[in-house]
């Protein structure tokens, strides 16, 4: 995060609480993780060697900080497309700022997923030393690591364009920049936990997974993208908020209908136990009613900016709008906290 | 438009490519002997069936009688689609032996849990000496040559981004000046 505010910071020229969103966001994140974690705490099994406290709680951190990159890389890809390419003397700064901040995102992005399958490689055979060869027999043997090159790989192709773009301007074009961000989301998605083989649903809960991901990175990054960027000028606020509103209107929908049927699904298919009694009485199930809970917040919030602000926005008044966003913005850390932890928590009490 | 629909169609096609076939995380569902059973003899072997295939990977069983020895013949476990099983050495005390497992899921994740029997009449047998060592040591010889940890790679990764980033992006700065 530092890495980022410090050498994006002077040449934008932005007043320093633009940068508060990455602090809400980078806070909220760390606090669903430890929260999550304090809900799925297993007791330690006789005779079985298992995985270090510093791999319990980097495994989902590293998780958390791909998906807050990820999400700030796609956010700032799409900024370009909430501004409009009509009035390139207008918005010219602001899409090299959302450039230049994607770069940078993009090199986190990357790290952490590195650091992610170091972490799961860690938590696959714990007691044995992570070494360049235990990585690859892990992605050989397990599909989240084929997945986490892939995303790797694409956050480097990122990087590579992100450059171009920052020295050529929108010659590079967005559309390439979203396509390479958002095919990197999908991936993780596929190999995560979605549905029992045997099932008949298989495919629609791993299109629903896929939904849900994006639902929630295009709601949270386009929000970030936004506020950070055009936070301090309202004559761009006025023209990408409703475009932006519009597209978060739809996405806080499917995340929630995509999550709620995923969440249900995997307690459903869980034997031994009903789905509503495993929903309160297991880790997974009270994850999930934390990520409702965030879910419902964050649209409450992101309600009040679409029917309350936003009329005066497009009038280009002077509205709290960022501290809404901000509260937002945390919120949905939060979720994206909880949710690094429950890819991989299992569904038992 | 039509580029960004292309790049998701393409995007769709790469994700059922990667997709494998299974995704659960596992679940026990049942064990030979079963959680809580009482035994006048002790089992040769243990199994412990799951809602969905196991993975191979370090699957570990272990079986911990009532002083705290190891009773199991190896911790690698042999898998076969949606069971686990390993060797018992014959049992020794009578008492409660606790079974405790952790096997790597359909979907990649690693499961952990126990279920436990109760020996009440007491065998001949002794308890396998190291037992815990078996499991880590069986793997691990080979990995010496990539002697650095991995995370020093990954902090050379990013040390050498950054610099290079930082490098063409100045570089980028004064054409970007002197075009607009």
């Amino acid at each position: 995060m530092s890495a980022r505010t410090t050498t994006v910071a002077p040449r934008a020229g932005a007043p320093a609480t633009r940068y508060a969103l990455f602090g809400c966001i980078g806070v909220g994140a760390p606090a669903g993780v430890l929260a999550a974690l304090a809900l799925t705490t297993t007791a330690a099994v006789p005779g079985i060697v298992e995985p270090g406290a510093a791999v319990v709680v980097g495994l989902p951190l590293a998780r958390a900080l791909l998906d807050l990159s990820a999400l700030t890389t796609v956010g700032m890809s799409l900024l370009p497309k909430f501004v409009g390419f009509d009035q390139p003397e207008r918005t010219a700064k602001a899409t090299a700022v959302a450039r230049r901040v994607a770069v940078w995102s993009s090199v986190l992005w990357l790290v952490a997923a590195l650091a992610s399958l170091e972490f799961q490689t860690a938590n696959f055979s714990p007691g044995q030393p992570v070494t360049l060869s235990a990585i690859g027999d892990y992605v050989r043997e397990i599909g989240s690591g084929q997945a986490l090159l892939i995303v790797a790989g694409c956050a480097l192709l990122y990087l590579v364009i992100g450059v171009l773009a920052v020295r050529r301007g929108e010659t590079v074009p967005a559309e390439l920049r979203i396509t390479v961000s958002m095919f990197a989301l999908l991936p993780l998605p596929a190999t995560g936990h979605a549905a029992d083989a045997a099932s008949a649903w298989h495919d629609l809960t791993m299109i629903s997974m896929e939904l849900h991901v994006v639902g929630a990175v295009l709601w949270t990054g386009g929000l970030l993208a936004v506020i950070m960027v055009l936070g301090t000028n309202r004559a761009l606020l006025a023209d990408a908020l409703p475009g932006y509103s519009k597209l978060a209107t739809v996405c806080v929908f499917l995340t929630a209908v995509t999550g709620a049927l995923n969440g249900w699904f995997e307690l459903y298919l869980t034997p031994g136990v009903h789905w509503y009694v495993a929903l309160f009485a297991t880790g997974y199930g009270r994850i999930l009613i934390g990520k409702i809970i965030c879910v419902a917040a964050a649209g409450l919030l992101g309600a009040h900016v679409r029917f309350r602000l936003l009329p005066a926005i497009r009038q280009r008044k002077a509205t709290a709008v960022a501290g809404w966003a901000a509260a937002e913005v945390a919120v949905m850390g939060v979720a994206f906290g909880l949710a690094a932890v429950l890819v991989q928590a299992p569904v038992v009490s | 438009m039509r580029r960004l629909l292309i790049g998701c169609a393409l995007a769709g096609a790469a994700v059922f490519g990667l997709a494998t076939p299974a995704f659960a995380h596992n679940v026990l569902v049942g064990s030979n002997p079963a959680d809580g059973a009482r035994l006048a003899t002790g089992p040769t072997s243990v199994e412990l069936d799951f809602n969905a295939p196991v993975q191979n990977g370090p699957n570990v069983i272990t079986v911990i009688g009532p002083g705290g020895g190891h009773w199991e013949q190896t911790q690698n476990a042999t898998v076969d689609g949606d069971t686990v099983a390993t060797s018992v050495a014959p049992l020794g005390p009578a008492g409660v032996y606790t079974v405790g497992y952790r096997i790597i899921s359909a979907d990649g994740h690693p499961v952990q849990g126990e279920v436990t029997f109760t020996l009440t009449k007491a065998g001949n047998g002794k308890a396998v000496a190291g037992g815990t060592a078996a499991g880590p040591a069986a793997s691990g010889g080979g990995s010496g040559s990539g002697g650095l940890p991995v995370w020093v790679w990954i902090v050379g990764v990013l040390v050498l981004l950054g610099i290079g980033v930082v490098v063409v992006l100045r570089m980028g700065r004064r054409t970007e000046d002197t075009a607009g």
